[in-house]
């Protein structure tokens, strides 16, 4: 843990809040301490944001070449992995992943089209295209 | 409208903070790390064939709700625990309660809660808060990860409340009804420190306890090999997100339970139990070491002293210490 506020997350907001954590001094005591974050916290949470963001961008771009269904970049854009999103959705697994191909997605019904829209908080013409 | 006079206090971990907090609402006076040791927090286990985010999961902690579970239940507090079908339902149950004037715990999805660190909003729907009051579709919220007291509006409360995906909260909610007077905490540390010895070491399972350490120590090994080295450093950062930042208070709980050993052997009077705290401390430590040099690897690859195996060492080295601790912690009486 760290007293000062340290920037250095690429986004800004991230690490601003002081968290308690608990340490232990040689001779037998043990601290509390509120702080910010310190190297190794920022290093790994940081990690995990680097992958999310190279992951939209490829499905992003994976969409636009025609090459996936608008509901991969969704699935990405909301940290989802497939089978948390069948969860969310209530559609079985098998069918979500059938759905990722383009010329499928093309031919589904409003009904499942709804469903997908209510997973990811969006309406069903924003599911149709990406942003 | 409502609004209980709640004193709100930080706190290293979410659930065990939710259950100091809720006893001291009832004059209970008990610490966070006693909390926590009462309701047999501390485990491990390494789950490869259960992935999040992209990983496998790396537990350093019991199933959620356990601990306010077994802490009242063990301390003989009565409580009541609601999980609902119906979201409309539970904000009903919610607000007739806390007109009664009980504060209630609630297990959240954090993806969508408004007031979170942005850097923690990912799909995790094990967070704990207490709500102490509402006031026209606004509730008051004391989260013990959060320095200060905050709000949430009710659309916003019931999406967490029902947070969909792997271990849905379901809108599940519980509060000490009656906490009576004469608790002795003597039996029920004793307790619950033999239900943590035997999760440790006394469940012959290879991926739960001190096996589990061993075995992500050899599958840690083979990782750079078998997924390359991008995957391999991602695979460890999860280890480290797991161990370090969600909600434990660093090391993976350990230090927690170091104070709570401290704590215990002042209680029951018995000095042993203070060495063994003393121990916990330094392999709380040598867990602070691996993730420091594990974040390192994760950073940059290829130094020698921040190897796969190197780090597989410490883990290894880290099972022969806890081994130690909770077999002589199993002998309590």
């Amino acid at each position: 843990m760290e007293e000062n506020y340290n920037p250095v997350y690429k986004d800004k907001s991230y690490g601003q809040y002081r968290e308690l954590s608990y340490s232990y001094q040689d001779g037998g005591k043990f601290e509390k301490t509120v702080g910010f974050h310190d190297e190794t916290d920022r290093l790994v949470l940081q990690q995990a944001w680097d992958l999310f963001r190279e992951r939209i961008e490829d499905a992003r771009q994976r969409v636009l070449a025609g090459k996936a269904s608008p509901v991969v970049y969704y699935m990405e854009k909301n940290l989802l992995d497939p089978l948390n999103l069948s969860m969310m959705a209530g559609i079985s697994l098998w069918r979500v992943k059938w759905h990722f191909k383009p010329n499928v997605f093309k031919r589904l019904s409003a009904k499942t089209l709804q469903k997908y829209a209510e997973a990811f908080n969006i309406t069903i013409d924003q599911l149709k295209k990406v942003d | 409208m409502v609004k209980l006079e709640f004193e709100h206090r930080q706190a290293g971990h979410c659930e065990s903070g939710v259950t100091r907090n809720l006893l001291n609402y009832h004059n209970f006076k008990i610490s966070e790390p006693m909390a926590f040791g009462i309701g047999a927090g501390l485990f491990f286990s390494y789950l490869p064939f259960l992935k999040m985010q992209h990983a496998p999961t790396t537990s350093f902690r019991v199933w959620p709700g356990q601990v306010f579970d077994r802490a009242t239940k063990e301390l003989g507090v009565k409580t009541n625990i609601h999980t609902f079908r119906n979201p409309k339902d539970s904000m009903e149950k919610l607000n007739a309660v806390l007109e009664q004037g009980y504060p209630v715990g609630l297990q959240v999805g954090t993806f969508h809660l408004p007031f979170f660190p942005p850097e923690y909003r990912m799909h995790y729907n094990m967070h704990n808060m207490i709500v102490y009051g509402h006031d026209n579709g606004n509730y008051y919220i004391s989260d013990t990860l959060m320095e200060h007291l905050v709000e949430i509006n009710y659309e916003d409360l019931m999406r967490v409340r029902f947070a969909k995906g792997a271990f849905a909260p379901q809108g599940r909610m519980y509060y000490p009804t009656h906490v009576p007077t004469d608790i002795d905490i003597r039996p029920a540390i004793v307790k619950g420190i033999r239900k943590t010895a035997n999760n440790m070491v006394g469940i012959p399972f290879p991926i739960i306890g001190v096996k589990g350490i061993r075995y992500l120590a050899g599958r840690m090994r083979k990782w750079e090999k078998r997924l390359g080295p991008e995957k391999a450093s991602y695979y460890l950062g999860q280890v480290l997100r797991m161990e370090e930042e969600v909600g434990t208070a660093g090391a993976g709980f350990r230090f927690i339970y170091g104070a709570f050993l401290e704590e215990a052997s002042v209680v029951l009077n018995q000095p042993w139990l203070k060495e063994l705290s003393i121990e916990m401390g330094e392999n709380a430590n040598k867990w602070r070491e691996f993730s420091y040099l594990g974040s390192r690897n994760c950073k940059k690859r290829g130094k020698p002293d921040q190897s796969y195996d190197f780090l597989a060492d410490i883990l290894l080295e880290v099972a022969d210490r806890e081994e130690k601790i909770f077999k002589k912690l199993s002998t309590i009486k």
